[in-house]
Order: C-alpha cells, then sequence, then structure tokens
C-alpha cells in the first residue's frame, strides 16, 4: 500500500460517511458549537455536503457527533446521537454540567440492603446480620450508568476513579458503602474544582484505609515510629503533580545537563508525611480505633491535633508551613492542598491524563497546552475549574478533527468496561424491571476491569505503558494494552458472543438476598429487533452502516465493511435472523471498533 | 534499535503518514535478533518468577534467630518485631549470625533444611555499588527510588538508570526463543497477564488462565447451521486481524489478536494431548497456588508444546504494608511458602527429578523501612528473596545479611533504608547462566549493568 491508495481509502471513507448522512433522517437545529472548526471523517469542504446542509448553513453530521459521544459518554444509541447533533455539542455539554447528580449509589445501596433485611424478617430471620454486598455497589453504578441522563458525570467519574484510585482489592470488598460513597464523592466533584476534588479524596476514609493515612500518628523516635509516607507519596507522583517538573504543553523542564528536574525527593515526602498526621475516623471520639460500624467509611475524617505532628514542614517550591501553637492540623493539610493545588504541573500532568481517558493516548503538546491553559484560568480568573477543563478537553480541535485513515498515531484502545458500556448502552440494554443486576465477575475475571476494581494505586494500567512494537518504536505509548492479552482478547470475544450471538443476558445477573427467585422479569437484553430486522430484509449495507454511526462513528473503512458484508451476504437465507447478530459482533471486535480515534 | 523519548510527538497533523508507514512496515518485517551462534540447548529448563507486588517486608520473612542479633532486631522493628521463640530458627549462619523464618513459612523452612530452597539477602536495585551512606551522596542511585512504580519495574529489568518496559526474562527469550521455533507458542508463559520481566523487544508473554485448559478457545455458535455460520466467522475475523491498518494501535491490536488465536490453538491442543495431572493442588487454594498448579501442568505439557526453555510469571499482589503487617504477612508468607512447596511436589509426582530443571524465585518492589509507622512499614530499599528449586544448593542464606541497627553505614534514612549489598544483576546473572545464556550475551545483551558488579558467583546455582 502506497501514500495514493491510502489518500483512496481516505476517500472512499468519506464517501460512505456522506452516504450516510443522506440516508438518515433530516435533523434540524443549532448545528455545531460555533467557535470551534468541526470536520468528521467526512471533510466538510466537499461539494456533496451541499446536499445535507440544512436551512442554517450548518451540517448536521450524525457522525461527527458519534464520534464525540464516543469520548464524552459511556454509550450513547442512535435516539441520542440524532439529539446532540440537532443541538450542538456546546450546549449539550452546558447542559449535562448544569446537571444534579440524579441519585447516590450509598442510598441505592442501602436501599438494596433494606430489601434483603426486609426479605429476611418477613421470613422470621435475624436481620442484624444483614449488610451490604460487594454485587449492591456494581448493581448501583450500572443502575446510574443505564438508567440517568448524566451521561457526561458518569464517563468522567469512571475516568477519574482511574486517576484518583481506591480500590476493592485488597479489603475495600467487604465495605461495599466505602467504594458506593467514594464513587458519589467523586462524580459530585466531576464538575466542581479540583481544589475541592483534591480535599475530598484526602479526608475520604476509604482513601484514608486505602493509602493507609488513616490513624497516621506523629513520630515517637523513642520507639523508632515515624509517620506513614504512603499518601505523602501517592498524592504527589499520582493525584497531583507527577515526578517531573513540566512545562505547560506536558513536556519536561530539563537542568543544565538536559536531565528531567525531580519535583520532589524523599526529604519532600517525609515532610509531606507529618502533614497527613492525626487524622481518623469521622465519627469516632477517639484516635486510632477501627470503623465502628460500615457508615463509618462515608464521613469524612477528621483531624486529632494532639496526634498531629508539630512543628515546621517544607513544602513544594521552598513554601514553609509554620510552627502553629497550637497545633492546627486542618490548617497544615490546608496549606499542603493549596500547596500542590498551585503548583504548575497539575494542569499538564492531571490534563495529559484525562486527555488519555476520554479522547486519546498520545495528545500533542499544542492540546496539552490548551488544556492547561483551561485549568489556571477558566476565562473569570478562577483556577481548577473542572467544566471548563473538561470542555477543553473534549472541544478542543484535536479532539474534535476527525482523522483520516493515513493518522497512523491518533486514538486509543476502547478500554474494556468502556466497551460494556458502550454496547449496553447502543443497544438499550434493559429489563421488564428496570433493574440492572449485574455483578460483573465472569467480565472481570475474563478482562480485568469492574469499577474501582484495579489491582493497585497505578491503575489497571499506567499512563506512560508501551506495548513492544510499532508503539513502543515511534515513542508512543498506549496505556489499555497493558490488560491487552491472550486472556483478555479472547475474555472479551467471548463474552460479546454471550450477549450478541446468543440471547444470553447481557448482564451477569444475581439476586439481591438468599431465596430471591430470578425471573425473565430481571433478564436484562439488548434490543437488537430492528438490526436483526434489517438483516432478514437483505438490508445488508444499511445494516453495516447503522452499525458503523453507533459504533465506529464513521470511522469504519472501506475494508472491514466489505469484509463484514462478505460474511453477512453468504449466511444462508432462513439464518437470515443471524445476519444482525453477526454484523454487530464483528463490529465490536475489529480494530476499527476497538481503537477509538 | 531506535528508541525516542516519549512526549506526545505524535500530534493528528504534524507527522508525515509517508514516515509512519514506513517505520510501520519496517516492523512489520520483524527484525530477529542475532542469535547465539552456539548450537541451542537441547535438555529442559524452566524458571518461575514470583513477584510479590506492593514491596515485601522482608525482615520479618528472614530475620535475626540468635540473642544478640534478635536484640538488634526487636529494638529498631519494636512494635512490629516477631517475638524470638516463634521465629523457625534456620540451619547455618550467614556474617557470624544465626537467622530465622516467619512462623508462617514452616513449608519454606522444610525446603529450605532439605536443601531444595535458599534465600539471597539484602538485595536491590543498584546502577553501580555503593558500599555505604557516604557513597549514597556520591554515586549514581537508581531512577524513582523508594517508589512502587518504578522499583517494581527495575526488578524485572534490572536496568535502574533507565526506564523501559523491556524485562530480563523478554530479554533472556529474545535469544533463546529460537531453541522453541516450532512451538508457535511464547516460552514466556504469564499467569498474570502482560508483565515487564517477561517482555522482550522481540517476544511478548503469552497469557494463559488457571481456570480449564488455561486458555479458552472462540466459542462456538450452537444453533442451527452453526457449520456455516462458525465458518463465516472464523473467517472474518482471521481476515479484519490479519489485514494490515493504517494506525499503529489498529495494527498491534490486530497482531496481538491474530497470535492470540494462533496460540490458544496450539496451546490448548498439547495441554490436552498431556490430559490430567496429579496433583497435590486443590481448587479451594488461594490464587498463587492455583496459577503454580497450571505452571506445572504447562511444564508437563512441554514436550507436546515443543519447548525445552520455559519461563514463568505470576504475580501475588498486596504487600504493600503501611498498615496491618503482623496480620497480613501472617496469611500472605503462609501461602506463598505453601504454594512453593506444593508446586515442587507436584513437579515430582509428575516426573521425578523434575524439580531439578526447575528454578523459582521471589523479586519485590523494594525492601520495606526497618522502622514502624505504627503498625506497618515504609518503603525502603534491600530486601531479601526466596531461590527454590533442585538446582538450588539449599541450606543457605547467601549474599550479606546486614546489621539491623540504625547506625550502620548501609543505613540511609532514620527510618532505616537500607543499602542493597547484592545488586539484582548478581542474582540474576546466575539464574541467567543456569537457563543456557552465554557470558557474551549475559553482559551484551541480557544484564548490561552487570559488569559493573563483583563477577565471583554467589554460589547458589553453580
Amino acid at each position: 500500500m502506497n501514500r495514493t491508495t491510502l489518500l483512496f481509502l481516505s476517500f472512499l471513507s468519506f464517501y460512505y460517511s456522506v452516504g450516510h448522512a443522506q440516508n438518515g433522517p433530516l435533523v434540524i437545529g443549532a448545528g455545531q458549537f460555533s467557535d470551534v472548526e468541526v470536520t468528521s471523517s467526512s471533510q466538510s469542504n466537499n461539494t456533496q455536503d451541499d446536499n445535507t446542509v440544512q436551512a442554517n448553513g450548518f451540517l448536521p453530521n450524525l457522525t461527527a457527533t458519534s464520534r464525540f459521544l464516543g469520548q464524552a459518554t459511556l454509550g450513547a444509541n442512535y435516539q441520542t446521537i440524532v439529539s446532540v447533533a440537532d443541538k450542538g455539542e456546546e450546549q449539550w455539554l452546558d447542559e449535562q454540567f448544569a446537571m444534579m447528580p440524579a441519585f447516590t449509589l450509598e442510598q441505592y445501596v442501602k436501599d438494596l440492603t433494606a430489601l434483603a433485611a426486609d426479605s429476611i424478617l418477613t421470613r422470621g430471620g435475624d436481620v442484624s446480620r444483614i449488610e451490604p454486598q460487594l454485587r449492591y455497589w456494581h448493581f448501583g453504578w450500572w443502575q446510574y450508568v443505564m438508567t440517568t441522563q448524566d451521561l457526561l458525570r458518569s464517563r468522567v467519574a469512571l475516568a477519574l476513579s482511574e486517576i484518583f484510585v481506591i480500590s476493592e482489592l485488597p479489603q475495600l470488598r467487604d465495605v461495599p458503602l466505602a467504594l458506593a460513597n467514594y464513587y458519589d464523592m467523586l462524580m459530585r466533584n466531576s464538575f466542581g474544582n479540583f481544589r475541592d476534588l483534591l480535599e475530598d479524596v484526602t479526608f475520604h476514609p476509604a482513601m484514608g484505609v486505602y493509602l493507609t493515612h488513616m490513624n497516621n500518628p506523629k513520630a515517637n523516635p523513642a520507639i523508632n515510629q515515624f509517620p506513614d509516607e504512603n499518601y505523602a507519596r501517592e498524592i504527589m507522583q499520582l493525584f497531583s503533580i507527577g515526578l517531573y517538573e513540566l512545562n505547560p504543553d506536558g513536556s519536561r523542564k530539563l537542568d543544565g545537563d538536559n536531565n528531567p528536574i525531580a519535583t520532589y525527593d524523599n526529604e519532600t515526602i517525609q515532610e509531606f508525611a507529618k502533614i497527613f498526621t492525626g487524622m481518623t475516623w469521622g465519627d469516632n471520639f477517639v484516635f486510632g480505633r477501627n470503623a465502628t460500624r460500615e457508615q463509618s467509611y462515608t464521613t469524612p475524617m477528621q483531624m486529632f491535633n494532639f496526634w498531629h505532628e508539630s512543628g515546621p514542614k517544607t513544602l513544594l517550591n521552598g513554601t514553609v508551613v509554620p510552627d502553629r501553637n497550637p497545633v492546627d492540623g486542618l490548617a497544615d493539610v490546608n496549606d499542603a492542598l493549596d500547596n500542590l493545588f498551585n503548583h504548575p504541573n497539575v494542569g499538564p500532568f492531571i490534563g495529559r491524563l484525562l486527555i488519555q481517558r476520554l479522547v486519546k493516548s498520545n495528545p500533542s503538546p499544542e492540546y496539552i497546552a490548551r488544556v492547561t491553559a483551561a485549568f489556571n484560568d477558566n476565562g473569570q480568573g478562577v483556577r481548577g475549574d473542572m467544566k471548563a477543563f473538561i470542555k477543553a478537553i473534549l472541544l478542543d480541535p484535536e479532539a474534535r478533527t476527525c482523522p483520516n485513515e493515513d493518522d497512523a498515531f491518533g486514538g486509543m484502545l476502547r478500554e474494556p468496561m468502556v466497551r460494556y458500556t458502550h454496547a449496553a448502552r447502543a443497544f438499550d440494554a434493559a429489563s421488564e424491571e428496570g433493574t440492572y443486576r449485574n455483578r460483573m465477575d465472569d467480565f472481570y475475571n475474563l478482562t480485568f476491569q469492574r469499577p474501582l476494581g484495579s489491582p493497585s494505586v497505578f491503575n489497571f494500567f499506567q499512563s506512560n505503558y508501551q506495548p513492544i512494537g510499532a508503539v513502543e518504536e515511534n515513542g508512543l505509548v498506549a496505556p489499555e494494552f497493558q490488560i491487552t492479552n491472550s486472556v483478555s482478547i479472547m475474555g472479551y470475544g467471548n463474552e460479546l458472543h454471550d450477549w450478541v450471538m446468543r440471547d444470553y443476558d447481557v448482564m451477569q445477573l444475581s439476586s439481591v438476598f438468599n431465596g430471591e427467585q430470578l425471573t425473565t422479569y430481571h433478564r436484562v437484553n439488548l434490543d437488537l429487533a430492528y438490526l436483526i430486522e434489517l438483516g432478514e430484509q437483505g438490508k445488508v449495507d444499511e445494516l453495516i452502516e447503522r452499525l458503523d454511526l453507533i459504533l465506529t462513528h464513521g470511522q469504519m473503512t472501506p475494508k472491514t465493511k466489505s469484509l463484514i458484508k462478505n460474511a453477512l451476504v453468504d449466511i444462508p437465507e432462513h439464518r437470515a435472523d443471524y445476519r444482525g447478530r453477526m454484523a454487530i459482533f464483528l463490529t465490536m471486535i475489529s480494530p476499527d471498533y476497538l481503537i477509538i480515534r | 534499535m531506535n528508541r525516542r523519548k516519549f512526549i506526545g510527538q505524535a500530534s493528528c497533523a504534524a507527522i508525515g503518514s509517508i514516515t509512519s508507514m514506513n517505520t510501520l512496515y519496517n516492523l512489520m518485517a520483524s527484525n530477529r535478533l542475532a542469535m547465539d551462534s552456539s548450537a541451542p540447548p537441547n535438555d529442559y529448563k524452566a524458571l518461575v518468577c514470583i513477584l510479590l507486588a506492593g514491596g515485601n517486608d522482608s525482615f520479618n520473612m528472614l530475620m535475626p534467630k540468635g540473642n544478640a542479633e534478635y536484640d538488634e532486631y526487636a529494638l529498631t522493628r519494636s512494635n512490629l518485631a516477631i517475638p524470638q521463640e516463634d521465629i523457625i530458627a534456620l540451619s547455618g549462619t550467614n556474617n557470624g549470625r544465626s537467622l530465622g523464618l516467619h512462623p508462617s513459612m514452616t513449608d519454606a523452612a522444610a525446603m529450605y533444611e532439605a536443601g531444595d530452597l535458599a534465600f539471597v539477602a539484602n538485595t536491590g536495585t543498584l546502577v553501580e555499588p555503593i558500599m555505604n551512606n557516604i557513597e549514597y551522596g556520591q554515586k549514581q542511585r537508581p531512577i524513582g527510588l523508594f517508589s512502587h512504580s518504578d522499583q517494581i519495574e527495575q526488578w524485572q529489568t534490572s536496568v535502574p538508570d533507565k526506564r523501559q518496559a523491556v524485562g530480563w526474562g523478554g530479554r533472556m527469550a529474545d535469544l533463546l526463543n529460537a531453541t522453541n521455533s516450532t512451538s508457535g507458542i511464547s516460552m514466556n508463559i504469564s499467569l498474570s497477564g502482560r508483565n515487564v520481566f517477561q517482555s522482550g523487544n522481540n517476544v511478548l508473554e503469552y497469557s494463559i488462565s488457571n481456570r480449564g485448559n488455561g486458555a479458552s478457545g472462540i466459542e462456538q455458535i450452537g444453533t442451527g447451521d452453526a457449520g456455516i455460520l462458525n465458518r463465516l466467522r472464523n473467517t472474518a475475523v482471521d481476515s479484519l486481524m490479519s489485514d494490515i491498518y493504517g494506525n499503529v494501535f489498529k495494527e498491534t491490536f490486530a497482531n496481538l489478536s491474530t497470535k492470540t488465536i494462533a496460540s490458544q490453538k496450539i496451546f490448548e491442543a498439547a495441554m490436552e494431548q498431556t490430559g490430567t495431572f496429579p496433583t497435590i493442588f486443590s481448587d479451594e487454594d488461594p490464587t498463587l497456588s492455583r496459577n503454580l498448579r497450571m505452571m506445572a501442568r504447562v511444564i508437563s505439557s512441554a514436550q507436546a508444546l515443543n519447548q525445552n526453555r520455559q519461563i514463568f510469571f505470576t504475580t501475588f499482589g498486596g504487600w504493600d504494608h503501611h498498615d496491618e503487617l503482623l496480620n497480613n504477612q501472617q496469611y500472605m508468607l503462609g501461602v506463598v511458602s505453601r504454594a512453593i512447596n506444593q508446586f515442587y511436589q507436584a513437579l515430582e509426582l509428575a516426573q521425578p527429578g523434575l524439580k531439578n530443571k526447575v528454578t523459582l524465585f521471589t523479586v519485590s518492589d523494594f525492601g520495606r523501612t526497618l522502622t514502624s509507622n505504627g503498625n506497618g512499614t515504609d518503603h525502603a530499599w534491600g530486601g531479601n528473596m526466596i531461590v527454590a528449586g533442585g538446582a538450588v544448593k539449599g541450606k543457605e542464606v547467601y549474599g550479606t545479611y546486614p546489621e539491623l541497627n540504625l547506625t550502620n553505614d548501609l543505613v540511609v534514612s532514620r527510618r532505616g533504608n537500607l543499602i542493597p549489598t547484592t545488586a539484582t544483576d548478581q542474582v540474576f546473572a546466575e539464574i541467567a547462566k543456569w537457563f543456557g545464556v552465554s557470558d557474551t550475551n549475559l553482559n551484551d545483551y541480557v544484564l548490561p549493568n552487570f559488569s559493573r558488579f563483583d563477577q565471583t558467583p554467589l554460589g547458589f546455582l553453580l
């Protein structure tokens, strides 16, 4: 293949996309946001565009909107794509920002616990033994993702949960209320200010347990006992500034010998370790005790000044926390969080991580610099405004410009959890009961992912992971490939097989309480009727175009389309019901789908 | 190979497509490393690497037992010291000290006394030898010392002056995979997915699970006319994955998928050929035991897989004990001890003498601070590791077990972070030589920093 062929393929790809837009319903609306150039896989300067331009002069580009929603949500169905294309991406973002969380996962877990208690009570059992179960948290997570219109928050919160990592492993799995409340906290802060997010993460008891600054006492040198350094290290390395001094564009600052400059050393960690002493359960009267009840994991930690390290502490950039007398632990923590929050690294460091979760693995320095600028100042002099940050990430030209086929380094591998929610949302997974009782155990075993299920604080994969081969050779990173291996590739294929090729539940159903009978009323299936019908009617091209719009966002190559078409047209007529299923399966395992660009 | 530094060089528009496509094509041509000219070995050997992820506090795994040295240990470790009477005494001495083992590790102690297990004391990542805390301020230190992400990687690369994703197990496989060239499966087999240790420049791990035959195939469509439906699907899948894509990520995913599909068929056939496996493991065992059970089965299938060199890897995580150190280690060290013993018993059941061909070792991010932070410990540096197998000269602690007071000149922080007295290179060099890597390849390729350290073998294998 040479350059000419590639251009030809790009042209074909463009032709197909435009062809689709003509087939879609007539959409009249405000079009796209005004101040950013929008192009789709179809370059909008072609004369054929004239056919689809509406009275207002904008092109309601469904594939571009689908691609946007592929980045900004955990999955969108056809109706959502049409509706957002109609109102425009920026207006949709503003509407999403204005929403309040629909419900709390904590309450959902409690409600299920009450339901279980009720069932025991009515059978004369011992209610005192009823506790929230780990699966309730997963049920609640799916309920939120599938039933609310809070699409952007759902996406951003999942991204934040992969940066501000806590995990069910090894021990929080025993306290699902902690996981639910922590996730509620991330959702609440998704559209707030980064400074508040950092503070709420720091004081959350689940984090206190996970990174062990809960019940961290001041030093007692007489018995060789010193403050725990765990949270001090990770809040710097992972949650705020990273290891090296950065320029606003994410590149490393270099010293006179062209070496990167470390942001902190072990002495700094020991100083910050002193800051995070004296914190314990918010509902306890005594320092150093264990949690008295599961509900303890939902109250922010409190400070016991007696157990807080006294004396001055030297922070970053020469800032010194004064020797407060009397000791004031909360003031110390506030100073330290301000010190981190105002470090110039936060914008490029967290910005790159968020871009990697939402848009692409290898953003350009210019893209990171624009996102950093939005973090540093939202336009009204406010630093850390998450709305401005998210908007800058999603509406940046580099995010919005649709790639050509010869864009060799663009995009990212969709992570397994997002493929899962995408299938469920794109095809309106639903049960008659309206619940999503998905315990996700099989999916977790096969793909290594479920929310708050990472093996360590370093997430399911690291942001700088380089698979051997072309990615590494080109100096690129591809984090999601760290969990892509022979087990997860086959595991995902077989999960997909169950959802699509069989009429299996798309969720791994589980009861709320022992003895609850699960019936067809609880079953969650994909709604594939329309696609199966298209297949049965022999409308194979239309079927593939539909999937290209919803799943691959207009990025399916002509070659992929023809390979799928070949498989479909040879299916015997009396098994025509399998055409739709086969088309979805092949699309969702194709590299054109798995790499979102 | 040209490794450019990462940082966002690839904007959508900035890089021309011709350059990138050429690079892709060069890679597809697959550059094979020059092989050792000597004939490939025809005997069987395997290595097993267990990563204790999080940083095992190994000065509470292998600790002083004799009175004077125990008092020093107890003083430094304060509330984290294991009672002297509970420590399992080990034969022999190191550096004049009587040592002992954590009370939960009775199986490992028995293997030690039987001569099938040994320890290497105070080992860690080193760019060059650092003799004391004065040299600590003068010499080059590992990148990201005391940090999980860097140290866990460096224990797998043994190149602590660089950040790289190529591990020394992968580099060995780059050289030795030719001996398995008819296999079709990577000689690096992982029970814990992708990892740095097994990633070479040309070889990637083959990941399996501990369930069933280890690798299940793509499910069959089980409806009427299943034959044609399966055939159409499989053909389309193969075509999609063998197509050429103009994007590195698509290309990478497609290549991985093609390999996965091909390998799975070979692997399952070999495992079925070997059939059921005599085992002393149980389905109720912890994951580490079940992973080692699967390894023992694959080792028994080595002939059917056409492999005479295999490198296995598994992770056992959760060792970052900033908190609740004593309770957690009581359970987790017991799991390690029992699993290793089960593994070697199973190998001997499968084929007497097989244990002599399989060498196992543990690695971990780092040792932990000697001092307490309340009821846990923090990140430090040197630690103690386990080596096991019939080829190991057991009943011995190799290297130098350090003094555990805070005034000795190996201590670099008041927290009690110890400078390692044995480099990972020294331990791994001995393992690599046993495995069949030549001296030339060892220094030039597998362990590029090894020449900076004492070349005298530690003696646990040779």
